[in-house]
């Protein structure tokens, strides 16, 4: 029933997406978009760090690109990433959000309205409150939201945030987490 | 008679973003209704916190009738966020290799689509400066915006940024210091005159207005990230008419062309991460 999975991540969060990908089935069927921050006007070297750990293919969303089943997509830095209606990607230079861009709010948001109830939302570590608006808007229009549990990372300030904006439906460790996301898809 | 249907919130705004995008163009003659949704509506929605209403579709009355409010509103659409010489990279890829290439036209015309607040016209007139080009060069800077056009043409922005220009500059080849460029007062940055005198600043409408000049260079970044794909592929065929054979296109380095075999056989690209595109030589190939 899910069709997608959005990933938000920050300070501390690199180990955590890295060990999330290393563990899911190469035939993992959900299309993955990932917000992480990095620093603005730098080459973007996360997608061959995760590439490195994954067979499924990775990539730098690129803007009206059609999103394709299997593949795990990263914002570009610099860039606020959107989903259109039309399932296609979208990029946008608007001005930043909560002092980042991309912003994980932006993405969460956008992929809320567009698969509503079919989301999944994840969260994993951050220094900042970027994603706290985006996982409420997921929860709101009936999307699966994921937090990892605070006491797991020193960088808790994210995940604190996220849990006070919204009734997410699992605090979870890192492990756990893998276990659901893997779970759903079988289904 | 059936029963109405509930809509969730979101549906129904994007009935309040169309219902808008139809009276703007109606009423003032700006055509937003190619541009590409997602990020659009965010940026309208903001307008309802900003005039204090509840929902959008309040908004299309009052900026019917107060050509103010229209303005207000067209500005929150269009987005002029730009820095001197971002992405530096792509700054010395201009400086060493395309410009160098386009010095053996007898005349530089470049068309710098979408002027912001004038970052990027400047930063295209110091190199040409810097590269001993300005004299054989003219550059046309258009926008759909006349605000944004006066406000480019004054060449006047707040020190707040400088530091990240400075070292933009230097990472994009830049020996020389920003009192080159600039004149300091109160806080301000004003472009010294020299690098104002091959700019020409012309109102310009990518959707509907036409080809107006030969050029051997045409710079839109960060422009066609808001249209739509049909609006985007109009607007790279206006481009392409526009370009002297062998003449150059850069768009931002995170847009991207996804038909360019089928649709757009006379541009073909030269390097991804900058998006750079060259129009070909080959005489045969239709736009």
């Amino acid at each position: 029933m899910y069709k997608m999975l959005v990933i938000g991540l920050s300070a501390g969060g690199t180990p955590l997406i890295r060990q999330l990908l290393s563990a899911l089935p190469k035939n993992y069927s959900l299309p993955i978009a990932i917000v992480a921050h990095l620093p603005e006007d730098h080459p973007n070297h996360l997608d061959k760090v995760l590439d490195a750990v994954t067979d499924l293919p990775v990539r730098t969303a690129r803007d009206k690109e059609p999103i394709i089943t299997g593949h795990v997509y990263i914002a570009p830095s610099g860039y606020h990433l959107l989903i259109e209606r039309n399932h296609h990607f979208a990029l946008s230079h608007d001005k930043k959000v909560k002092c980042v861009r991309p912003s994980i709010d932006v993405l969460f948001g956008s992929a809320a309205e567009v698969f509503e109830n079919n989301l999944i939302a994840v969260i994993l570590s951050g220094a900042n409150s970027d994603g706290a608006d985006g996982v409420a808007m997921v929860k709101k229009l009936g999307g699966l939201c994921i937090v990892l549990n605070p006491e797991d990372t020193v960088f808790n300030t994210m995940p604190n945030a996220v849990i006070r904006a919204a009734e997410v439906d699992y605090i979870a460790s890192i492990e756990d987490i893998i276990s659901l996301l893997v779970c759903v898809d079988e289904k | 008679m059936s029963a109405l249907i509930k809509w969730k919130n979101h549906h129904i705004e994007d009935v309040e973003v169309n219902l808008l995008l139809h009276a703007l163009n109606e009423r003032y003659g700006y055509d937003f209704t190619g541009y590409a949704k997602a990020s659009l509506k965010r940026r309208l929605l903001e307008l309802v916190s900003y005039f204090d209403i509840e929902h959008l579709s309040q908004l299309i009355p009052i900026m019917l009738y107060d050509e103010a409010v229209a303005q207000t509103v067209i500005n929150s659409i269009s987005v002029p966020t730009s820095d001197f010489f971002r992405d530096p990279f792509v700054w010395l890829h201009l400086r060493t290799h395309v410009l160098p290439e386009l010095a053996s036209f007898p005349r530089i015309n470049i068309w710098q689509a979408g002027c912001g607040h004038g970052q990027e016209v400047y930063s295209l007139a110091i190199l040409l400066h810097e590269l001993g080009l300005a004299k054989k060069s003219h550059i046309f800077c258009t926008d759909i915006n006349p605000e944004f056009l006066d406000d480019a043409k004054k060449g006047c922005w707040s020190t707040r940024n400088a530091d990240i220009w400075r070292e933009n500059y230097q990472k994009s080849g830049g020996n020389g210091t920003l009192s080159d460029f600039f004149i300091e007062q109160e806080n301000k940055m004003f472009i010294r005159a020299n690098y104002k005198q091959n700019i020409e600043f012309i109102q310009h409408n990518l959707v509907i207005d036409d080809v107006f000049k030969e050029v051997q260079l045409v710079i839109c970044r960060n422009v066609l990230l808001y249209f739509g794909t049909d609006l985007q592929n109009h607007v790279l065929t206006l481009f392409t008419r526009s370009l002297e054979r062998g003449g150059y296109l850069l768009l931002g380095r995170g847009e991207n062309i996804l038909n360019l075999k089928e649709q757009h056989l006379q541009l073909e690209l030269r390097d991804t991460s900058l998006q750079l595109y060259r129009k070909t030589m080959d005489m045969d190939s239709n736009v």
